[in-house]
């Protein structure tokens, strides 16, 4: 990406780490948030402007994420910033974003508990993805559960959500495990050699980045394959699937809001211009979808205010819908994140998910939800019907 | 304390927000809505609190208005958590935010961030301190029910020329055969020694009951 500014552009800055532990999946992102600017300049821009993005990879650095978004804001000039994966990423670029009264867009799910006028969150909160995967593993594996996870803000936070939600469904968590980020072979050898000594009837992962690599090719070495509990996750994804292997990730359960073989016209669309902008759908994944729709929601509103002022944008932000890949989203005017769908899948043997379970409407995000309620009528999972998309 | 009940319950709080109507209000409420409580806005300041109410934000400053004084001066018992909300951090404003015991403080400009926490902190202490005033009006309650115990003791130790563990035994077992405590006995006897007292010579009663005084030590006699 040059920095070469045309005069006439929008300047939006783009921040995902392109190397790195995080990189898999950032680059996914990457990768949506600049299709989509490519196809809304295609289409001639907004206003007959195209707009030009900025790009800086913080190498999977958390503090490197704050020192680019002031650089972007600072001396780029820009005002709109798409980025960030982890949380701990987010809360560095945060302060600098609201210092700056600048718009930032978050396509990443999230442990909740927060809300910023200056920021638009695109990914899943706990009351959109845990309590429905919790619903779908209790009924269909049974009450024990084993938690792994990287250990940093995301994975605690929505351990404890689980644990709640799986204790009002009589499941009990029976061992809890953090690693760090980079964790190999080594580290989740002692891992696993509990999960063989506890026998869980599942496993909740909140391993992220190259970690969810490693975790699922040591469980696949570690276990016999038709005999093992199944791995459940909220980020495990089609990018790291595909890193894996099939092998290692087949009858592994993921929920998400998207998956990349939802049946919808605008789904099709999306992965069509994907492949043709980057010769694969592999690294497409829901985190990748979610950078696309914000893209696009951006230059929506953009279109309306015809400015990039923040609170301009807001105001048409906000409410605002989408007929995204995963199907109509919505932003929640009371609180700045997205209405999106929820769906629970599990990997064949070909390393594809297959979507068992999904929400009928859009679940409305509630970011300050303590306790999920793991009976609430809004998550009720209907099964999929036989090669019928939404 | 059962700490962790108090973020569990946070939704089911009921918020009352006593400020002027303007954009700090405003954010305030949006955010409070947004943690899940219900939330409601009163201005001017109302006669009385509302029944129910769990949580009071209270706008505080350097004059202290009278309504909030009638609201909040009294005792602190029967009172909801209070948070102030602080435009300046000067020390008239923070004079009159201890006067009114508040439990936590907000300032402005306000941000969503730290309102769900001064939540929970405010709840805290002011369980604490329910909490503690409980206990300190049963300790005072099991020390008036001594000092009775030891008067009507001496008192009976006086008339029958028994010794204290005797007394003692009658005051039990008349709190046992008559499904009462002790203190209830002791009071009943504290009673009975002052009216029986005034109908003998007067004079010699009270000479016995400052004798009573100085055997046990205390100077009031509640009878």
């Amino acid at each position: 990406m040059g920095r070469l500014r045309s005069a006439d552009a929008w300047a939006v800055g783009i921040l995902f780490s392109r190397t790195g532990v995080t990189s898999v999946i950032e680059n996914s992102q990457f990768n949506g948030a600049l299709l989509a600017i490519e196809e809304i300049n295609e289409a001639g821009g907004i206003h007959g402007r195209p707009i030009e993005p900025i790009c800086y990879d913080p190498a999977s650095v958390v503090s490197r994420y704050g020192e680019l978004a002031e650089r972007l804001l600072a001396e780029d000039g820009v005002n709109v910033i798409f980025g960030c994966y982890m949380s701990s990423t987010r809360k560095e670029v945060l302060p600098i974003i609201e210092r700056r009264n600048a718009l930032f867009f978050y396509p990443t799910l999230y442990e909740g508990f927060e809300y910023s006028a200056n920021v638009i969150y695109s990914g899943a909160v706990p009351n959109q993805n845990s309590v429905p995967l919790a619903s779908y593993l209790l009924e269909n594996y049974g009450g024990r559960f084993y938690f792994v996870g990287s250990d940093y803000i995301y994975p605690r936070e929505s351990n404890r959500v689980m644990r709640n939600i799986l204790r009002q469904g009589g499941g009990e968590v029976v061992g809890e495990r953090y690693v760090s980020l980079e964790a190999g072979a080594e580290e989740f050898a002692s891992v696993l050699g509990e999960i063989e000594a506890l026998a869980p009837d599942a496993i909740f992962s909140t391993v992220v980045g190259t970690g969810t690599v490693n975790f699922y090719r040591a469980y696949l070495k570690a276990t016999n394959v038709h005999k093992r509990a199944p791995i459940a996750s909220l980020t495990t994804n089609e990018a790291e699937v595909a890193e894996m292997g099939a092998e290692a990730a087949a009858g592994h359960i993921t929920a998400a809001p998207y998956f990349r073989n939802i049946k919808s016209a605008a789904n099709s669309r999306f992965l069509e211009r994907y492949h043709k902008r980057f010769g694969t759908v592999d690294t497409v994944t829901s985190c990748c979808e979610a950078a696309y729709f914000q893209v696009h929601l951006f230059a929506n509103a953009l279109r309306l205010t015809g400015c990039m002022d923040t609170d301009h944008l807001r105001e048409a932000l906000r409410g605002a819908e989408f007929d995204a890949p995963q199907g109509r989203v919505k932003i929640d005017p009371d609180n700045n994140h997205t209405y999106l769908h929820s769906r629970i899948a599990k990997l064949d043997e070909q390393g594809e998910f297959v979507v068992e379970l999904e929400v009928r409407r859009p679940i409305k995000p509630d970011p300050y939800l303590v306790v999920p309620a793991l009976n609430d009528w809004n998550f009720r999972l209907t099964p999929m019907k036989q090669g019928l998309g939404n | 304390m059962a700490t962790s009940n108090i973020i569990r319950d946070v939704r089911a709080l009921r918020v009352l927000v006593l400020h002027p109507q303007d954009t700090h209000a405003e954010e305030l409420l949006q955010q409070i809505r947004r943690i899940g409580c219900r939330a409601e806005a009163s201005w001017p300041l109302p006669g009385s609190l509302p029944a129910g109410v769990d949580v009071v934000f209270v706008e505080v400053k350097e004059t202290m208005p009278k309504g909030l004084d009638t609201l909040f001066g009294g005792e602190t018992q029967d009172r909801p958590t209070l948070i102030g909300v602080a435009g300046y951090e000067n020390p008239s404003v923070l004079q009159n935010l201890l006067e009114l015991k508040v439990d936590a403080v907000v300032t402005k400009p306000l941000r969503p961030y730290g309102v769900l926490s001064s939540i929970v902190m405010a709840r805290r202490i002011w369980q604490e301190f329910r909490a503690v005033d409980k206990q300190i009006a049963q300790l005072k309650d099991k020390v008036q029910n001594i000092q009775k115990v030891s008067q009507a003791k001496f008192i009976l130790m006086r008339l029958h020329q028994i010794t204290e563990e005797e007394a003692y035994k009658i005051i039990r077992s008349q709190a046992m055969a008559k499904r009462t405590t002790t203190a209830e006995i002791a009071q009943a006897i504290i009673n009975a020694d002052g009216i029986l007292g005034n109908i003998s010579t007067k004079k010699i009663i009270y000479e016995n009951n400052d004798n009573a005084n100085k055997a046990t030590g205390y100077d009031e006699v509640d009878s």
